[in-house]
């Protein structure tokens, strides 16, 4: 069974998902913007320290002067990607990236919110957080098949001057 | 991403007035440089610490997209963060350092950086 997802002899990436699931992302990634705004601690996982040993206080705090603007606007602009794209039949090579990022990012909130553990099972339908769950698992097949095909362009054997 | 430079913490508090800036001191007059940090010779690690959400191929995938490292060894590393709860990715000066975990964060990885020995 091929994958749902694909890219194009003309370089666009075709996402196969049914309407319901569009519009789910797209509600998802409209929420999280107000959180990433307010800085909830909801969202802390997304601005992981840089320095944690004691003596490196100091350090932290330029680090989060320096970055934390830029990943919040790094963030947000994945995220009104996906929800201005959501609807769409295909997507250019940087939207399909902004999806990507901004899939991640969703995944790592709800999965902090879950307080998810390996080899944790899923929780009873009845539970409270079952949905909730369940998107977060979506979120993961999504992201495993958007990887899987880029992974396909990386050389395997890498580029010996670093960055690709 | 380029960060900008960051300034040393010296440069921002004011210096009482009889004392000069590292920079601008006398190789001779080592006992009136204020802020001399030697520890800065010593490289700088960056660390990806294994988290419970992040799926093992996204972390390949990103350490061979930042790094350039072939599959196989972005594979490995995968693995020890996976199963030894951290690994080394890179190394290099602070600046270079802080750089490459601004871009793991970027990613969504946990990353952090210590000074070697």
């Amino acid at each position: 069974m091929s994958s749902p997802i694909k890219r194009r002899r003309d370089g666009r990436y075709v996402i196969r998902l049914d309407a319901n699931a569009r519009v789910v992302l797209a509600n998802l990634a409209a929420q999280l913007p107000g959180a990433l705004d307010a800085r909830d601690p909801m969202v802390r996982r997304l601005f992981p320290p840089a320095y944690t040993s004691d003596d490196q206080t100091a350090a932290e705090q330029d680090y989060r002067e320096l970055v934390d603007t830029a990943l919040t606007n790094h963030h947000l602009r994945s995220l009104e990607t996906l929800v201005s794209t959501a609807e769409a039949d295909s997507l250019t090579e940087e939207e399909f990236l902004a999806w990507l990022d901004a899939v991640g990012s969703l995944r790592l909130v709800l999965g902090t919110r879950l307080d998810v553990h390996e080899d944790m099972d899923a929780p009873d339908p009845q539970d409270p957080q079952a949905a909730e769950y369940g998107l977060f698992v979506f979120l993961g097949e999504l992201q495993y098949l958007m990887v899987e095909l880029l992974a396909e362009d990386l050389p395997d054997e890498g580029r010996p001057e670093g960055d690709l | 991403m380029r960060l900008p430079t960051r300034r040393r913490r010296s440069e921002e508090t004011a210096l009482p007035s009889d004392v000069m800036p590292p920079e601008t001191v006398p190789v001779g007059d080592i006992e009136t440089i204020v802020d001399q940090d030697t520890t800065e010779d010593r490289p700088w690690l960056v660390i990806v610490w294994n988290d419970p959400i992040n799926l093992m191929s996204f972390v390949t995938f990103v350490l061979q997209k930042l790094f350039g490292y072939s599959k196989e060894k972005a594979t490995a590393l995968m693995l020890d963060i996976h199963h030894k709860g951290r690994a080394v990715v890179s190394s290099g000066t602070r600046e270079r350092a802080e750089l490459d975990v601004y871009r793991l964060h970027e990613h969504g990885l946990w990353a952090t950086m210590e000074q070697s020995g």
